[in-house]
């Protein structure tokens, strides 16, 4: 196969350079502005010679007088030219339309038109509509397929993408992000030993990328598009592009952004007050019998509580956030160079006391011509972030879980001033969770480096050399405290952790690409590449235990070393080649191929070498002179791929590393009385290899009504096979599993994009845009069903259909829970161990997701409105068991809504059980369809109005530019399950932690052009 | 064509040399060492028992629920309101009961101790001659910790031997690894066979006296033999271990002074094996000790029925803290006042750094009482065991002057008196026939059990269900 592409190309230059013309004629080819259009073909009329403008418009060609040059450009009208005398000829072509778009792809760009794949660009402007710390959060609604989650409304944390569902069981499902052409390192989990991010929730390293420096987003969804990503491509491609300079005079632009924020979701769980807990407690033990009296269980309460507060831990641990933002950039460049320098200062205070996100980010891009044949360039982004943030879950220390556990007759503060822990003896452990955001510490700081140095060289007209060399340097550092008079550090006098992840990701790249048009109507475009990458990473977790003061927190005033840590030093690698040819007939038919050889050392030495490929073809009907007569479609083309892509994301797992997950290993963590020990680690396994992804996708554009309304429909099947999973083993092998590939997976769906021009006038602008994708998951071969938590993976069901105990509400007549027995829902019992877990057909995957947007422009002002929406999943509440255990973890409080609709009277239905001290009834067993709830919702996600100043106004001030604008996001929330009370945007898998709730946010900015 | 591509493309020169060579994907980890390459040395299999003590000290065996769930399952400690780890144990009802953290990570725990033994017990290699008697020594420490383990699992997921002679499903017997094995239950007899076996050899190779009673030493494992034996009912031999470890003078009841800080300091004359608990080890509420105390989770309490053994002289009647939190609830004490168990005083800064006893010569003393005086004929002796416990602990105490069952029964109580909260009461009702009765009961339903009873032994976990076909639950436990 590779001797017969290579042959291939030979024979390309070689024909091409078999010309031989009078004198030359250059010139530069425009648009009509007066950018330069790089790739248009301008050839001699009649004849097949001919060549391509570079990146700056320039052309040479050879020619004779009487030669007509013909300039073409997919969405320019081609122009003809008679040569004449003339040596120069200048054009500035017209018509471009909007269908002109240059689309970065994997190792290049294509024409949207030319595209066979499915792919979707996100631009700037759609980013500048959301204001985060994170681009990925500008995705959410603006990309179809895609679902977007901010599982945790912190400040800087961590954001989950899945393209086109969840292709895999055990290895990641986030899609790989590639910026300036460097895969980097986004997953919380790969720079981090400690739990600072609450299993990556809470933080992500993405957030170093300062979103206005972003020129645009493009989202690869299918094989025809990923397959050049080889083992990495099959949960789908970001790719990130930056800013550039453009040859001009200096711009400089000044944005100011500030904003507040508070809880978008008004139906979140209310914590009781003194009184209320005061009553229950009482309740619960003469209903328990722990006191016989309700005297007798008062003395109780009074002995528990001698210092008696009434405290709102909720709005003790709650503030009103702020967001400022100010971004200064300057670009602008000669014939020679260009250049683009931006620096950016982020500051987020959460709407949790004391959390933040910090960040202070560089960027300089900039492109030299070093001759007409060598182009160097490098983009260089340097950034740091401080990050402060709390603890989720069922942790102790998790503000959103003791904000309704805590008991509102603990004070705040003690009688000398201080966050009162005198209740460390007998109240989970003297957790304050309003003094654990001012005593303690979780902290992160991140910095980073990402820098893609490259040099193109144009060997001839058409063939292209780039060596490119990037470098991802991130290095993180989690600090982690918890002081010695109260709380998870009171018995050893506070505790300190210390974590430093480094990870070095370098690249390079090498690529050759030719470029030509034969005959005038046969384009082609080949790209031959080899590339290498390794990522190393080192890890280095201390502890400390015994402070004696309550302002010292360091590790190195900590008085007694934690042997405990951690340290680690691991690297992967990736080989490949690849090569890519894309060919089109007069812009009617096009043909892509793209194969790429990866070798990874993640795998098994029997398998380290895959090769993944893919085929797709376009059909322009409306090119057609059939389509002729149809007048109300400028543009309907059908688009077809089908391809294998891999996924090669082996996670790790406990204490095996991800990367050697092949090797049988001992390992050297274990130590017992001062010594080093050494147990067996993993079972090893030598076939382990990538999973492989099958992937059909059938798409349909359109664009019609003079370019008013476009569309486009996408079918996608997505098979995954050999699904790396922990195989169970019986425990008695001394190992609970063997990481394997086994199992088969299908993702199929239609994704429907809509968007009209309603109006259109020289005043008003107005259009509507749908988007929506229906999804069905499969597990199409699983030996042995596996049970996860709160669902089972089993074969011919929904990889996230829950798998609970049926509960049946409250038995009126005594207040006792009531289950189902099975699946049938027949019969009920209270005891849970007469129940057994089912299916129920409720699974955390939406039947369809999507979003609807307005916007409008009128003059000077534009609006812009967008509603995401979710339907037909269904969401478990985690913490649910604890918080609603109707007494079992008494004294620990509970929330007004199990308050409020508990059993205390024979005969009344109720949501709630009876509240019981020590509750035995088993009401609050875990895996119970009693913490399931429907999520489906829809959400105001924006609503931003901008203004741009009148020119007359500003000139004045010698400004080019001022627009102001009012962003509103999160305002206004739908959900169909009255009973919900969280928030039901913040899970990707369907189980929701007690994380910061999704902030609803204002923010105005300014944006002002020199 | 490879060297071919390979050459065309210019980048692919001396920068990228490297990477273009085959080692480039030949990564191997830098803190692991390959199996192929390990147990190559005596020092390689001295990590690899190191390996086996962690695995033994974890929170999931001796380092908390080894001493915890035996007890929690008797009737000399109750469940506090707020009991949560182990509590379906303690409870005999609440959630359902075959996928606890408790019966699981027994089960996986104990038999990665199992792998690690077998993997230095079948390794291919001969050590020079002159380190064969301290890799006789580590090979040994193997056997004692794959018999421990074996025994472990058999008493908590077995009926006891004493029931039908041992006729019972056991749990598997493992002495090689297979990742593909899918065993059935052996019997318990089979089981005990095993440990029995892997004790003596441990007991043969083992030469060298370790220099704390962290680590097994021969005797540790003649003590435990003797316990092995006792569970059998074979008196005779369970005497004649205990009697080994009595003739190796290693050993001296810890002094009454001494006493209550017996674990707190470890390595005392008395202690035979013990898990080493170190500031480093950072157990924190997760020792032992963190499942009573209230400055831990304070899950469990001592009961009124516990607490009324102790004659007011008696030291072992001083190791409880009071709790005022408890006074005059249902939770406390016969005299109104919380108490709470304390037999592991750590506190401060040292939290959870007392050791944790496997074996100790107290006991050795009361297995061989107890197996002279039910086998018969030596009360003199029985009692002269017996009673150096008791004169040890209670400067009051008077000579016992009892013979047959009540001798018998005296010893059991003494036994509750010495070991309780160390792990030994549900197991101790069993082998002996005997109901649990909790006369200090709080939940209604968790009061009364009489023996035999299908809930005096754990739940094969769920998953071992899910995975092996070959595995049979025990009977009331579901499917």
């Amino acid at each position: 196969m590779k001797k017969q592409l290579l042959s291939f190309l030979i024979l390309l230059i070689t024909a091409t350079v078999l010309y031989g013309q009078g004198r030359t004629v250059s010139g530069t080819v425009t648009d009509e502005e007066g950018s330069a259009l790089p790739g248009v073909t301008v050839t001699i009329k009649g004849t097949t010679t001919g060549t391509v403008t570079d990146i700056d418009g320039n052309y040479n060609l050879s020619v004779n007088d009487g030669d007509i040059l013909v300039f073409s450009f997919v969405g320019f009208d081609s122009q003809e030219m008679a040569v004449g005398s003339r040596s120069v000829l200048d054009l500035a072509m017209s018509g471009a339309t909007e269908l002109s778009e240059v689309i970065i792809v994997g190792y290049g760009s294509q024409r949207q038109e030319d595209l066979t794949g499915a792919i979707q660009v996100v631009s700037a402007e759609k980013l500048a509509e959301v204001p985060a710390a994170s681009f990925q959060d500008a995705l959410q609604g603006n990309a179809p397929g895609l679902q977007v989650v901010a599982q945790d409304g912190a400040p800087g944390a961590g954001i989950s993408i899945r393209v086109r569902g969840i292709g895999s069981i055990n290895a990641s499902n986030e899609p790989l992000y590639v910026v300036d052409g460097l895969p980097i390192t986004a997953a919380s989990a790969d720079v981090t030993t400690t739990d600072f991010d609450n299993g990556g929730r809470s933080a992500n390293p993405l957030a170093a990328i300062n979103p206005n420096d972003i020129e645009n987003i493009v989202i690869l969804k299918d094989a025809a598009s990923t397959a050049i990503y080889g083992s990495r491509g099959a949960n789908g491609v970001i790719l990130i592009t930056t800013k550039q300079g453009k040859k001009g005079p200096a711009k400089v632009n000044l944005q100011a952004n500030f904003g507040f924020s508070d809880f978008a979701f008004n139906n979140l769980l209310q914590p009781l007050n003194e009184a209320q807990y005061r009553q229950l407690y009482v309740e619960g033990r003469i209903n328990s019998g722990s006191s016989a009296t309700e005297a007798e269980a008062l003395t109780a309460y009074n002995s528990q509580f001698p210092d008696l507060g009434d405290t709102n831990w909720f709005d003790e641990i709650t503030q009103t956030g702020k967001t400022q933002q100010y971004d200064l950039s300057v670009q602008g460049g000669s014939d020679n160079i260009t250049y683009f320098i931006s620096g950016s200062y982020l500051s987020q205070e959460g709407t949790v006391v004391n959390n933040l996100f910090d960040r202070y980010s560089t960027r300089v891009n900039l492109t030299g011509k070093v001759s007409d044949k060598l182009t160097v360039s490098n983009n260089l982004n340097l950034s740091f972030s401080d990050q402060r943030g709390i603890t989720d879950g069922t942790r102790w220390q998790a503000p959103f879980y003791l904000a309704y556990l805590m008991a509102p007759a603990v004070p705040v503060f003690d009688d000398q001033g201080r966050y009162y822990g005198d209740h460390a003896s007998f109240f989970m452990g003297g957790n304050n969770p309003a003094g654990h955001l001012h005593d303690d510490r979780r902290e992160r700081e991140q910095t980073r480096i990402i820098d893609n140095l490259s040099a193109s060289y144009e060997i001839m007209d058409g063939l292209t050399f780039k060596s490119a060399w990037s470098f991802d340097l991130l290095s993180v550092t989690d600090y982690i405290f918890a002081n010695g008079r109260y709380g998870d550090g009171r018995n050893v006098g506070g505790t300190a952790q210390e974590a430093t992840t480094s990870v070095d990701n370098w690249q390079g790249t090498q690529t050759l690409t030719y470029a030509t048009t034969l005959n005038n109507s046969h384009n082609l475009d080949v790209l031959l590449g080899y590339e290498a990458q390794r990522v190393n990473t080192r890890q280095i977790d201390t502890g400390f235990e015994g402070f004696a003061h309550p302002e010292l927190r360091l590790l190195s005033v900590g008085a007694n070393p934690q042997a405990n840590g951690f340290r680690s030093r691991t690297a992967y690698a990736f080989n490949s080649y690849f090569t890519r040819v894309n060919y089109d007939f007069e812009g009617k038919y096009f043909g892509s191929f793209s194969l790429r050889r990866d070798g990874s050392s993640r795998f098994g030495p029997n398998t380290r070498w895959g090769t993944f490929w893919s085929v797709g073809g376009g059909w322009t009907l409306s090119n057609e002179s059939f389509m002729q007569g149809v007048s109300f479609i400028d543009n309907l083309k059908l688009r077809a791929s089908y391809g294998v892509t891999g996924n090669a994301n082996i996670p790790n797992s406990g204490n095996e590393d991800g990367n050697f997950r092949w090797a049988s290993l001992w390992a050297f963590t274990p130590d017992y009385d001062g010594n080093p020990g050494a147990q067996p680690l993993t079972v090893g396994n030598p076939d382990l290899t990538w999973e492989t992804q099958e992937n059909l996708n059938v798409g349909l554009d359109f664009f019609g009504f003079n370019n008013r309304v476009n569309a486009s429909v996408e079918y996608f099947k997505r098979i995954s096979s050999d699904l790396l999973l922990n195989n169970p083993l019986s425990s008695t092998t001394g190992f609970t599993n063997i990481f394997s590939n086994v199992g088969d997976m299908e993702n199929s769906g239609v994704e429907l994009g809509i968007s009209a021009d309603v109006i259109s006038n020289n005043d008003l602008v107005v259009t509507l845009g749908w988007n929506q994708t229906w999804i069905r998951n499969e597990i199409t071969r699983l030996d042995e069903a596996i049970l996860f938590g709160d669902f089972r993976r089993e074969e011919g069901r929904d990889f996230q259909e829950f798998y609970l105990y049926g509960w049946a509400g409250v038995n009126p007549a005594d207040g006792t829970p009531l289950f189902y027995t099975d699946e049938t829902k027949s019969e009920t019992t209270s005891d849970i161990n007469e129940a057994v877990r089912f299916y129920d057909g409720k699974s955390a995957t939406p039947d369809f997701f999507g979003s609807f947007n307005i916007s409008a422009s009128y003059k000077a002002f534009s609006l812009s409105t967008q509603f995401n929406y979710q339907f037909g999943n269904y969401v478990y509440d985690s913490p649910g068991w604890v918080i609603h255990g109707d007494g079992r973890f008494t004294p620990r409080s509970t929330s007004t809504w199990a308050f409020e609709n508990r059993w205390t009277t024979p005969g009344q239905e109720a949501l709630f059980p009876q509240h019981s001290w020590g509750n035995r009834s088993g009401s609050n067993t875990r895996n119970s369809s009693r913490y399931l709830f429907e999520g489906d919702f829809i959400r105001l996600r924006t609503v931003r109005l901008a203004y741009e100043l009148p020119t007359s106004l500003i000139s004045k001030a010698n400004l080019s530019r001022v627009q102001v604008a009012v962003t509103a996001n999160n305002m206004w929330t739908w959900v169909k399950d009255d009973n919900l009370h969280f928030d039901p945007e913040q899970t990707i898998n369907g189980v929701y932690n007690t994380v910061t709730p999704i902030p609803k946010t204002w923010n105005f900015s300014l944006n002002i052009g020199l | 064509m490879k060297h071919l591509i390979r050459n065309i493309l210019v980048g692919c020169t001396v920068l990228i040399a490297s990477s273009c060579s085959d080692d480039f994907l030949d990564l191997t980890p830098e803190d692991a060492i390959s199996n192929e390459n390990f147990l190559a040395t005596v020092e390689d299999f001295q990590s690899a028992i190191v390996g086996g003590y962690s695995q033994m000290a974890l929170a999931d065996w001796y380092g908390r629920y080894m001493l915890l769930i035996p007890d929690i399952m008797g009737n000399d400690i109750k469940a506090n309101a707020s009991a949560n780890r182990g509590a379906a144990w303690a409870l005999y009802t609440g959630g359902p009961t075959t996928d606890q953290n408790e019966n699981r990570e027994f089960w996986q725990e104990l038999y990665e101790a199992i792998n690690i033994a077998n993997a230095m017990i079948n390794a291919d290699y001969t050590p020079p001659t002159s380190q064969q008697a301290e890799f006789n020594q580590v090979l040994g420490e193997a056997y004692a910790i794959r018999a421990i383990a074996h025994f472990d699992l058999v008493r908590l997921f077995g009926q006891p031997y004493t029931l039908n002679n041992g006729a019972s499903a056991g749990v598997p017997v493992v002495t090689e690894f297979d990742q593909n094995s899918l065993p059935s239950r052996n019997t318990v007899a089979e089981v005990y066979a095993q440990v029995i076996s892997d004790f003596q050899q441990a007991i043969n190779l083992m030469t060298i006296a370790p220099g704390t009673a962290t680590t097994f030493s021969r005797e540790a494992a003649q003590g435990l033999l003797a316990r092995v034996y006792l569970y059998q009912g074979d008196w005779a031999n369970a005497e004649a271990q205990a009697t080994a470890v009595v003739n190796s003078g290693r050993f001296a009841l810890t002094a009454f002074a001494d006493y209550p800080t017996m674990f707190l300091d470890g390595n005392s004359s008395e202690a035979m094996l013990e898990m080493s608990m170190t500031l480093a080890d950072n157990r924190g509420a997760d020792h032992i000790g963190g499942m009573y105390k209230e400055t831990g989770y304070g899950d469990y309490l001592p009961s009124q029925d516990l607490l009324s053994l102790f004659s007011a002289t008696d030291v072992r009647g001083t190791l409880f803290l009071f709790d005022t939190n408890l006074d005059n609830t249902i939770f406390a004490s016969a005299d109104g006042l919380g108490r709470r168990v304390d037999k592991w005083p750590s506190a401060g800064a040292a939290i959870a750094t007392d050791n944790i006893s496997v074996i100790r010569y107290s006991e050795v003393l009361l297995i061989r009482a107890e197996a002279r005086a039910r086998a018969g004929g030596n009360d003199a002796g029985a009692i002269a065991d017996l009673d150096a416990i008791r004169f040890r602990s209670d400067p009051s105490a008077t000579a016992t002057a009892l013979s047959g069952q009540a001798l018998i029964d005296e010893i059991m109580l003494e036994r509750r008196r010495e070991l309780y909260a160390e792990g030994h009461q549900i197991f101790d009702l069993s082998r002996t026939g005997s109901d649990m009765v909790r006369t200090d009961c709080s939940t209604p339903g968790a009061c009364t059990f009489t023996f035999p009873n299908d809930r005096f032994i754990l739940a094969i976990p769920q998953v071992e269900l899910d995975t092996n076909p070959q595995m049979v639950q025990n009977p009331s436990y579901g499917t």
